[in-house]
């Protein structure tokens, strides 16, 4: 870890970044004041080199100025954490292009940041401030505001279109609606009493999100999590990217009112989620993984039932794709729909499927080989067009690989002698920042996690794989028609809840 | 030969027939679309009760907008129920009200108010809607207008039951087949159904026609939705009986046309926006080839 001045931040971050070969994985604050340190500002890293992260850290007084040069224009990646931290701690980003609030909306008061310490967590607040969306004027030119109510089951978002006829000419999205404040809430708890809640962060990735934070916890301890608890955690992280890619591979098509795919993608979703809960107990898998290894043991009657379920699924899921691929009108929708050029991939510093598709090799699963990865044998799946096509072969492709992923699972889990499944942590090392990542459906989830004097979480932040891939989605439309919003909007199938942590 | 009075007395009657039956017609195809994608689906009759369930919720009406709002739906609905009157009488068959340039205009009337309304209240939603129903009416009427023409060629009548194909005709001539295929893609566009437009949907972003209706509740919706059963119905008819070269009763037909909407909205996904123009120029193209032929 490198500590500078603030003033210094931008220019450390520009040589950390290495010209943009190690892109920014997250950028975060911390309020060390109540162990007599000052506000902080991390930045980390992907060092794809070194398999690690770099962690640049800044530290504030807490009472001083609390300005620093933007990152921003030098990486636009840092756009939205630099709201954030303006948001979340009152820091100020000197030249940011954008500062508008991002967390934070119009009901809240002018000069309140939730995450610094001297705000206990059941403060209450009602104030007011501006949250101006980005709009447009002109001859011809109007604006489409959509949400944050929508009309089917989802999350709240505002969507606003600034457009010319049908084309869609900017977009911008107001997101955070439900924030929780979960951040802030597991301050003052133990790792173990932190867990339930970290789990429920998002439906769709619980498992990849107790993952990242059982391995930033464990890396806190001098114990190693047995060999059969990493085999079960591996099956249970490849069985809900299986579940999500199966059911989003359906729903995309929802998009373009291509309906019997979307019926045939949610019933073998259906049979995936069955089998979680014969797995975990639970159809999100919730309740399984812990700090130090697994809960419950994979009996040789579950190992046979999925097998056997994923021999048939296969099959199926090979005729979905077929109907797909088979149907032009369909593949004409797709092609050329709401391209991410390379680069902005890169700048962006997208992550999962979003960053794949448009020519990534990123993949945490091969980049930082967490657990029992580098053991097994599978391909990182990636095209290079960025658009809806792309986004969905790399979903397609990543079914098959981890199909092909859990059939060696299962028979190393066979071979596997009976062993324990959990170690006792022992004491955790405290005051020192540890974080942990894996790969979700959407793309890598990265925590941090720091505990104070008492062993209990003084900080933890969690970056999930929507947060660095949204900002793109209102790229991703720029130049086509907003009936071709809701495909590709889909075929990114951002989480919501993964914001609202 | 029947007196005017009977005449408009079995119109009338039919008409109300139609009515009471199109709901009917539209459940079905719901339940069919639902069994080809695996799913169980509503009711046949579900459609019934979602017009009940509208005709009892009260209806609002925002301060914003003017008597365009609430003449709109009322035209609407009025304007198909004229048209279906004027259908060849299927009870008496061979008279009908009216003459065929009426039939196309009097259904436009009724489109022509539901744009309007769009517009009236002034949100994004309906404004989009309208401009994309103009855009595909645009495109339809004219080749509505080619096929028309292409059947008074066959037939040589202006008028509806002259134009109808006979009992035990069976038009399989080049100009016969094109004719149908023709009126069947534009029966496709002219009912909001995929690959034109997609009725099931709940993505505002994406529709034609259930973006002009987003702004309405209660009984209003509920003459909106019933006039465009209906006129789904009216088309079905038309194909029937103008179009379909069958030997069958014109129930069948009519049962047969509603499964085939089915199949194809089942087969097809939505197109993108702008190859509509496309899609119907090939209509066009088709009409055009069977006028030559004859």
């Amino acid at each position: 870890m490198l500590q500078v001045q603030p003033e210094n931040l931008r220019g450390a971050a520009n040589i950390f970044s290495a010209a943009g070969k190690n892109p920014l994985a997250a950028m975060f604050g911390a309020d060390e004041t109540l162990r007599g340190g000052g506000l902080a500002i991390y930045c980390l890293f992907y060092n794809a080199e070194k398999r690690d992260m770099d962690i640049l850290k800044a530290e504030f007084s807490a009472d001083g100025d609390l300005s620093y040069p933007s990152l921003t224009p030098i990486l636009p990646a840092a756009a939205w954490y630099e709201r954030e931290l303006h948001d979340m701690f009152g820091f100020i980003p000197r030249e940011h292009p954008d500062l508008r609030p991002l967390v934070l909306h119009e009901t809240f008061p002018e000069d309140f940041h939730p995450l610094l310490k001297k705000y206990p967590v059941d403060y209450q607040v009602r104030g007011s401030r501006k949250y101006e969306m980005l709009t447009s004027a002109g001859e011809g030119l109007y604006e489409v505001p959509v949400g944050p109510i929508h009309a089917g089951i989802i999350e709240p978002g505002h969507f606003r279109f600034s457009q010319a006829g049908e084309a869609m000419l900017q977009l911008d999205a107001k997101l955070f609606y439900t924030h929780r404040g979960i951040e802030k809430a597991v301050e003052g708890k133990t790792p173990f009493e932190a867990l339930p809640l970290v789990e429920r962060i998002c439906g769709a990735c619980s498992v990849a999100n107790t993952l990242s934070f059982c391995q930033a916890v464990e890396k806190l301890s001098e114990a190693d999590v047995p060999r059969k608890a990493w085999l079960i955690r591996t099956l249970a992280a490849e069985m809900e990217r299986l579940y999500n890619h199966v059911g989003d591979t359906g729903n995309v098509c929802a998009g373009v009112g291509f309906s019997p795919v979307i019926s045939m993608g949610s019933r073998l979703k259906e049979y995936l989620m069955q089998l979680n809960e014969m797995l975990a107990g639970n159809r999100f898998l919730r309740g399984l993984i812990v700090p130090g290894g697994v809960n419950c043991d994979v009996d040789e009657n579950c190992l046979e039932e999925i097998d056997e379920v994923l021999r048939e699924l296969e099959k199926e899921y090979r005729d979905i794709v077929h109907i797909m691929w088979e149907q032009n009108n369909f593949v004409n929708r797709i092609r050329t729909t709401g391209i991410i050029r390379q680069n902005t991939a890169f700048e962006l510093a997208m992550v999962g499927v979003g960053a794949r598709a448009s020519g990534s090799v990123r993949d945490s699963r091969k980049d930082i080989g967490f657990g029992i990865y580098d053991e097994l044998d599978f391909a990182v799946v990636t095209e290079t067009a960025g658009d809806v096509e792309a986004r969905i072969k790399v979903r397609v492709g990543e079914v098959y690989e981890s199909i092909k992923l859990i059939k060696q699972l299962i028979s190393k889990l066979r071979k596997e002698p009976e062993g324990s499944l959990c170690v006792d942590l022992g004491m955790l090392r405290t005051l020192e920042g540890s974080w942990g990542i894996s790969e979700s459906a959407r793309g890598d989830n990265l925590h941090w996690l720091m505990l104070d004097e008492e062993g209990r979480i003084d900080r933890l932040f969690v970056r999930s794989a929507s947060y660095p891939n949204w900002p793109a989605l209102t790229l991703a439309v720029q130049g086509d028609i907003i009936p071709d919003f809701p495909l590709i909007n889909k075929s990114f199938e951002l989480c919501y809840a993964c914001l609202d942590r | 030969m029947m007196t005017g009075y009977h005449s408009l007395g079995y119109s009338l009657l039919q008409a109300l027939l139609l009515l009471l039956v199109a709901p009917l017609i539209a459940g079905i195809i719901k339940k069919l679309k639902a069994l080809l994608q695996n799913r169980i689906g509503s009711s046949i009759l579900q459609e019934y009760f979602d017009l009940y369930k509208w005709w009892r919720k009260p209806t609002f009406v925002t301060p914003y907008t003017s008597c365009i709002f609430l003449a709109a739906p009322c035209v609407y609905f009025a304007s198909t129920v004229a048209a279906a009157c004027m259908l060849p009488n299927f009870i008496g068959r061979t008279v009908s009200l009216g003459d065929v340039f009426v039939f196309v205009y009097v259904m436009a009337l009724g489109r022509f108010l539901m744009t309007l309304s769009s517009l009236d209240a002034a949100t994004a939603f309906g404004g989009m809607g309208g401009s994309r129903e103009i855009y595909v009416a645009a495109f339809v009427e004219p080749v509505i207008m080619l096929a028309i023409l292409s059947n008074v060629l066959h037939t040589g009548s202006t008028f509806l039951g002259g134009m109808s194909l006979d009992p035990g005709e069976v038009n399989l001539t080049v100009a016969g087949v094109l004719t149908c295929i023709a009126f069947f893609l534009v029966l496709l566009a002219e009912n909001s159904r995929i690959p034109v437009d997609n009725p099931d949907t709940h993505l505002e972003l994406t529709m034609i026609h259930e973006c002009m209706t987003l702004e309405y509740s209660g009984r209003l919706l509920a003459l909106i939705h019933w006039a465009s059963q209906l006129k789904l119905l009216i088309f079905l008819l038309l194909f029937s009986l103008l179009y379909l070269p069958l030997n069958i009763p014109v129930v069948f037909k009519v049962l047969g046309s509603a499964v085939l909407v089915a199949v194809v909205e089942t087969l097809n996904n939505k197109m993108r926006l702008f190859k509509v123009r496309v899609y119907l120029a090939a209509a066009g193209i088709m009409l055009l080839l069977a006028i030559a032929a004859q």
